[in-house]
């Protein structure tokens, strides 16, 4: 049950960022690099879009572990396979924060 | 009437084939399953399960030009030419249309789908408001033909695993029972990666209920009333720490 509750409420998650994002876009407009720059910048603006990759990846792991344990059913492959996704997401996990604290 | 039909006798046939009829059929045919017993007349080795004739003993359930479906409340009128015939999939064929439905069956004993009360037998019966009773109301109706389990590619992948739409729309029907006292237990039963969660909700099973019901529906009741009874428990651990530290 707790799986299939983090997949519903990082998907509410994500979907209130993005909500949040488009409002952003409309009301500050930006449109040269100077002014994507300055949208992005706040500490608090790379803290929430942080919070909005750890659910998205959440997600993706919940998504794809639902998917292995559909159709893979070898449990050996299933697990190795599950072992390559949880580091691709660490490893997506740790450039988008890079990337974030290097703007 | 033109048809083709899934054949396969494992006694004589190395693979299954499909064999094509053209059938005369008779004034008085107009459901699927007249064709069905007209195109015996001619050829009784086809085989497939039937009984009332009315929808109501889920026999006839077959894949119907590729939706699930019962042949005897199937309009022929409604029908495209060749009318395509097989078995309802992801279950072992016996032969040609009669599919064995021993795991399904298996599922829904596994929900335990009868009423658990452990009060004294009352001297009637036990009764229900009509507020109660209501919330019956389109699972009861079920006839376990299997329309909706076959057609759901949850089940296909893990048939030995997941429930199913028919037994899960059963497992609800006995936790919305007021009469019924194992809720816990029958939501208990549940609580595995495989059991229920393999619903992704993509409906396969509503949309081809011969009875026009709603398993989805129920699944997702099911899946409501988890959560609330772990908040419940939540809310009752919290409690007794509180007291305890009092």
């Amino acid at each position: 049950m707790r799986l299939w509750l983090s997949q519903r409420l990082s998907a509410v998650m994500m979907a209130i960022y993005i909500v949040f994002l488009i409002a952003l876009l409309i009301i500050q407009q930006p449109s040269n690099y100077e002014s994507w720059y300055v949208f992005v910048s706040p500490i608090w603006f790379r803290l929430v879009t942080l919070v909005f990759f750890i659910n998205l990846f959440i997600h993706a792991w919940l998504g794809v572990s639902d998917v292995l344990k559909d159709y893979i059913f070898n449990k050996i492959l299933r697990a190795n396979l599950q072992i390559i996704v949880d580091i691709l997401l660490v490893v997506y996990l740790i450039w988008v924060s890079f990337i974030l604290w290097n703007i | 009437m033109k048809f083709s039909i899934y054949r396969y006798n494992p006694d004589v046939d190395k693979k299954p084939y499909m064999q094509d009829y053209d059938i005369e059929l008779h004034e008085e045919d107009h459901m699927l399953l007249d064709a069905l017993i007209r195109i015996k007349e001619h050829d009784d080795t086809l085989s497939l399960r039937k009984s009332c004739r009315e929808g109501v003993c889920g026999s006839d359930s077959m894949n119907i030009n590729g939706k699930n479906g019962l042949a005897c409340i199937t309009k022929l009128a409604d029908l495209e030419q060749p009318i395509t015939l097989r078995p309802m999939p992801g279950l072992p064929v016996i032969r040609d249309l009669v599919v064995d439905m021993t795991q399904f069956f298996e599922h829904y004993n596994s929900v335990k789908p009868y009423l658990i009360n452990n009060d004294p037998l009352p001297e009637t019966e036990r009764l229900q408001s009509p507020e109660d009773r209501a919330k019956l109301d389109g699972m009861y109706e079920c006839i376990l033909c299997g329309a909706c389990t076959t057609s759901c590619p949850s089940f296909w992948w893990n048939p030995d695993k997941f429930v199913g739409p028919a037994g899960l729309m059963q497992a609800n029907r006995f936790i919305m029972d007021s009469r019924d006292q194992a809720t816990e237990e029958r939501l208990e039963n549940l609580e595995d990666p495989y059991r229920l969660y393999r619903c992704h909700n993509i409906m396969n099973c509503v949309e081809v209920c011969p009875k026009k019901l709603n398993p989805n529906a129920a699944i997702a009741n099911i899946k409501d009333l988890k959560i609330e009874r772990a908040r419940e428990h939540k809310t009752k651990t919290k409690t007794l720490i509180e007291i305890k530290s009092v």
